[in-house]
């Protein structure tokens, strides 16, 4: 077993038209034990931007604290927000930093720039970033979410569309995967609001 | 504390290393990073340099990216294709990039291909080839064109054609059967473009697109798939669910306070 | 069935030296064909293949994960099982039969390696019959159990993974018995079986009386397996449920988990 496969967890993040969204299941287990079915995977880095840690759930609460200070110590310095794209530089940065004594946690990004345009991030655990303009998948279930995303996902998905199409996504890949799921949260981000929703799952 | 929060020092910080060493004893088996299993290659043609690249980058046997960027920007008259570690190949070349651009800052002068050459081959030595970045740097400088390559270890060659990679011996068969002095620029563009895709059709490690680079004297085009040899069919049915599928226990809306128009005055 | 046994009476198929010192029953047996591999340390090399404990490599991660359990009440045994299939951390299906019908009045249950539960039991069916046949009449559920016990033994160490309860009613009325691939065989009123079997023990002891209604055993093996699914990552799927009284076993029902939670929850 893989350390990233210690506590277990699904993500994914998709594009839709003006407007992003990411998604979460929310089981903390120990290997095959579940500990927890309301576990925190997805935190908000500012208002129209999202980061989401998929792996070792110590070190996805460490960073966490570690991203929430480099995000305030930033805004203070420079006396704006954060822009999507420079939080994944940033963060990237922070893993690579580790190169050699890794954090076990792979990230996932999404948010809308200041011209509301949308933008997703994946990485690697040593913060090698992949920048695509369709979905990123991250987690014990990415093999899974990667099929359902090939199929589901389409371009210029509208708010809700892109609701259904990544609800459905992350359902159905935790379904086949034994580490992840017990419920799953959604954000999708649009210029005017943010909307969350805690999805109806399987609980096995 | 502080001052360490707000300004890393640079360099590598090994604090989980113990800990990860122990989970490793413990029967956990250390992840995998993305690799970039690659297929790319460098030449000289009459006026200048081509760089060429595949675009998939790999994590064990998932193509995680199907269309990624391996030519990375050193210099406005130098770029860098990278195999290998695929945050190794990026992060060396931030690095060295933003010491060139300050390099030029405090010179006032156009950056040497082998200034970029020397700084990555002394970095790359002295992390013994853990830092696993196999490089081709191109570029023109006052010197005229120039071309290396850059192995992980931090050994370097300067040649008229290279390739590196897992996909090099496919695109190596190509560019030794085809490659000849003062090649034209458009001759030298198809060849670069065959040399990848006898990489991307007969390395398992490499795919989809070619992407092109082309430096010349003060002039640098870039070809992002150049070459789209793998385009996914289209789909012959919307897969769509309808509104109202998903079910779910509770809903958050977060409004933002969107102004219109000007701004209140407030002055 | 007596008509049937009279035609072959007296046949030259029951002779002394076809009669093996396991059971003696026909010329077939499929015991003594499964051979033996030649090679010199037999346990080592086939359990290098299928075991994880082992071999963290091994090439083939069969199902493992499980929760099974059967119980003793006044109204004869209830028999509960998940109903997933893992290899490794992919499901591969949610709805296995991990209950086998032995015949009408003999049950297995199936935790461990799924081709090995099905196949030793598929056997052990065969023996039960030819047993039936021969004696005219049934099988007892001890000696069902200890044939089974005593067919898996000889493989010990040699990657077999069984963890089976054998359950049914005969002459002393309704049995319980837990045989797996160790040799190990026992006689109780209560057993659970696999990765979900703690979690399932939990709610099992809570609730058990051997003057249950049917009822209510049934609800206490449906909530048992329910709970191990929630709490065990390698169990799922539906609860599938049987019945064993004087008359033979009875399907119960099959509960998909998905809906049952949130009946539990009251939603």
């Amino acid at each position: 077993m893989s350390i990233l496969e210690y506590n277990g967890a699904a993500i994914v993040a998709m594009m839709g038209k003006n407007c992003v969204a990411i998604a979460a299941d929310k089981r903390l287990g120990v290997q095959l034990m579940t500990v927890s079915t309301n576990f925190q995977k997805i935190f908000p880095a500012t208002e129209k931007c999202y980061i989401g840690l998929a792996g070792l759930a110590t070190d996805v609460q460490t960073l966490t604290e570690r991203f929430r200070l480099k995000i305030n110590m930033y805004k203070l310095r420079e006396e704006r927000e954060i822009e999507p794209r420079t939080l994944s530089h940033l963060v990237s940065t922070t893993l690579y930093e580790k190169r050699f004594s890794p954090y076990f946690v792979e990230p996932v990004i999404a948010g809308l720039d200041k011209n509301n345009q949308p933008f997703i991030c994946g990485m690697d655990l040593i913060g090698c970033r992949d920048v695509p303009r369709d979905f990123v998948v991250s987690g014990t279930a990415s093999e899974s979410l990667l099929g359902m995303c090939e199929s589901l996902w389409e371009p210029d998905l509208e708010p809700e569309d892109l609701f259904e199409t990544i609800s459905q996504t992350v359902l159905n890949a935790v379904d086949r995967d034994c580490l992840s799921g017990w419920g799953a949260v959604v954000h999708v981000i649009t210029p005017e609001r943010v909307i969350t929703r805690n999805l109806k799952a399987r609980m096995d | 504390m502080r001052a360490k929060a707000e300004i890393p020092k640079g360099g590598f910080n090994f604090d989980n290393y113990r800990r990860n060493v122990f989970l490793e004893k413990q029967g956990l088996g250390l992840p995998k990073a993305i690799k970039t299993g690659t297929t790319i290659i460098g030449i000289h043609f009459k006026d200048g340099i081509i760089l060429g690249a595949d675009t998939r980058s790999t994590n064990d046997t998932i193509v995680a990216n199907k269309n990624c960027k391996k030519i990375h920007y050193l210099a406005p008259n130098m770029y860098c294709a990278g195999a290998g570690t695929a945050a190794d190949t990026e992060q060396s070349n931030a690095l060295i990039s933003s010491q060139l651009e300050l390099h030029r800052l405090a010179t006032g002068r156009q950056s040497r291909v082998i200034t970029a050459v020397a700084m990555l081959k002394q970095m790359l030595f002295r992390y013994q080839g853990h830092v696993s970045a196999a490089l081709i740097i191109g570029g023109y400088d006052i010197s005229g064109p120039s071309l290396y390559n850059v192995h992980p270890h931090g050994s370097s060659d300067k040649l008229p054609f290279v390739a590196m990679g897992s996909g090099s011996l496919a695109a190596m068969a190509i560019l030794e059967s085809r490659w000849t002095k003062d090649l034209e620029r458009d001759d030298a563009i198809e060849l670069a473009k065959d040399a990848i895709e006898a990489g991307i059709f007969n390395d398992l490690g490499s795919g989809s697109n070619v992407d092109i680079n082309i430096i010349e004297k003060d002039k640098v085009e870039i070809l992002k798939n150049y070459a789209k040899p793998n385009e996914r069919a289209v789909k012959e049915q919307s897969y769509k669910y309808k509104r109202g599928a998903t079910a779910y226990l509770k809903e958050y809306v977060r409004e933002f306070i969107v102004t219109e128009g000007d701004a209140m005055d407030i002055s | 069935m007596d008509a049937f046994v009279n035609r072959f009476k007296g046949s030259s198929t029951f002779l002394a030296d076809e009669i093996s010192m396991l059971d003696g029953f026909g010329s077939y047996d499929a015991v003594k064909e499964f051979s033996q591999p030649v090679f010199e340390i037999p346990a080592v090399q086939n359990a290098n293949c299928t075991d994880e404990k082992s071999d963290s490599e091994c090439r083939i991660k069969i199902e493992h994960g499980t929760t099974t359990l059967a119980f003793k009440f006044q109204g004869g045994i209830i028999v509960a099982v998940d109903s997933r299939a893992s290899a490794g951390n992919y499901i591969a299906s949610q709805t296995v039969k991990k209950v086998i019908e032995i015949n009408p009045y003999l049950l297995g249950t199936m935790a461990g390696g799924a081709a090995d539960c099905q196949f030793w039991q598929r056997e052990l069916g065969r023996h039960c019959r030819l047993y039936e046949l021969r004696n005219k009449e049934r099988i007892s559920v001890a000696a069902a159990s200890k044939l089974l016990a005593n067919m898996v033994y000889p493989y010990k160490r040699m990657g077999i993974s069984m963890g089976t309860m054998v359950t049914g009613w005969d002459k002393t009325g309704p049995n319980l018995f837990y045989v797996d691939s160790d040799g190990s065989r026992y006689k109780n009123d209560v057993f659970s079986v696999g990765s979900g079997a703690t979690f399932a023990y939990g709610v099992l002891d809570s609730g058990l009386d051997y003057e249950l209604s049917t009822n209510d055993a049934i609800e206490l093996g449906r909530r048992s397996i329910y709970q191990a699914t929630y709490r065990d990552a390698a169990s799922g799927g539906s609860v599938r449920i049987y019945h064993v009284e004087k008359e033979g076993w009875k399907f119960i029902g099959l509960y998909d988990v998905g809906k049952l939670h949130w009946e539990y929850c009251g939603l």
